[in-house]
């Protein structure tokens, strides 16, 4: 199995099981946060596809590093397994911080 | 261009300004929590980023890249990312949040004509106000059973 494809499926089974055993701060129970990864994705889609545009790309991807399907756009698909952990990774720190704030 | 990169960043981050200073997110003005927030992620996909390059999963176009090459040879340009997209996140989850609080607030005040509140664009003080109530609610409640 390519390399980024497995390292994005741990990335987000991480980040998951962090958030349901570890921080449990509910996100994935709310509207706000659901809500928020729509318009987070539409947005990526014009940024990554901007950024791996194959007709003149800024980040250049090896073909046998990763599963091969380019979609929506040029973008390979490992990238919004990859945007779903960063984002939803800093917005559960940022309850977290939150958290700590109020307490 | 070799500011591209960066020029595509900058892009997301004016474009995400108006959720802070219109719709009242109030991620630039939690200086601290958006630091704890942005911090360990961005350790995390630095060094995933570093792994990538290093055993060759994806590199950078010199014509599109400054060429400035942080520790592990990871660009510049991938560590603002790392700060700039999830900076957009939490603009984007604070302003979901004020805007769903604002409508439930506004469809239990009054359901035929819109508060002037949701019309208006909050103060800053309005803002502190909010922060301060759960610490002050706090405070009194120990008082009471003190």
């Amino acid at each position: 199995m390519p390399e980024y494809t497995v390292a994005t499926a741990v990335a987000v089974v991480a980040v998951v099981a962090v958030e349901l055993l570890w921080a449990r701060t509910g996100i994935f129970r709310t509207a706000q946060y659901w809500i928020t990864m729509a318009i987070v994705f539409f947005f990526q889609v014009l940024v990554d596809g901007w950024l791996t545009k194959l007709s003149d790309p800024i980040v250049r991807y090896a073909p046998a590093q990763f599963a091969g399907i380019r979609f929506p756009l040029d973008i390979p698909i490992e990238d919004f397994g990859f945007g779903f952990a960063l984002v939803t990774g800093t917005i559960i720190a940022w309850q977290l911080a939150g958290r700590k704030e109020t307490a | 261009m070799p500011a591209e990169y960066l020029l595509l960043m900058l892009a997301c981050v004016a474009i995400t300004l108006p959720l802070e200073f219109v719709l009242g997110a109030r991620v630039y003005r939690r200086p601290r929590r958006l630091v704890l927030a942005v911090l360990p992620l961005l350790v995390i996909f630095y060094v995933w980023d570093a792994v990538a390059i290093a055993r060759g999963h994806w590199d950078y176009s010199p014509a599109h890249t400054t060429g400035w090459l942080l520790p592990f040879a990871v660009p510049i340009e991938e560590m603002v990312f790392f700060i700039v997209i999830p900076l957009c996140g939490l603009l984007t989850f604070e302003a979901v949040g004020r805007m769903l609080g604002k409508r439930s607030a506004a469809s239990a005040a009054s359901s035929s004509e819109p508060s002037p509140r949701s019309r208006n664009v909050p103060s800053l003080p309005e803002f502190r106000e909010q922060e301060r109530v759960p610490g002050a609610k706090d405070g009194g409640t120990g008082v009471g059973d003190a």
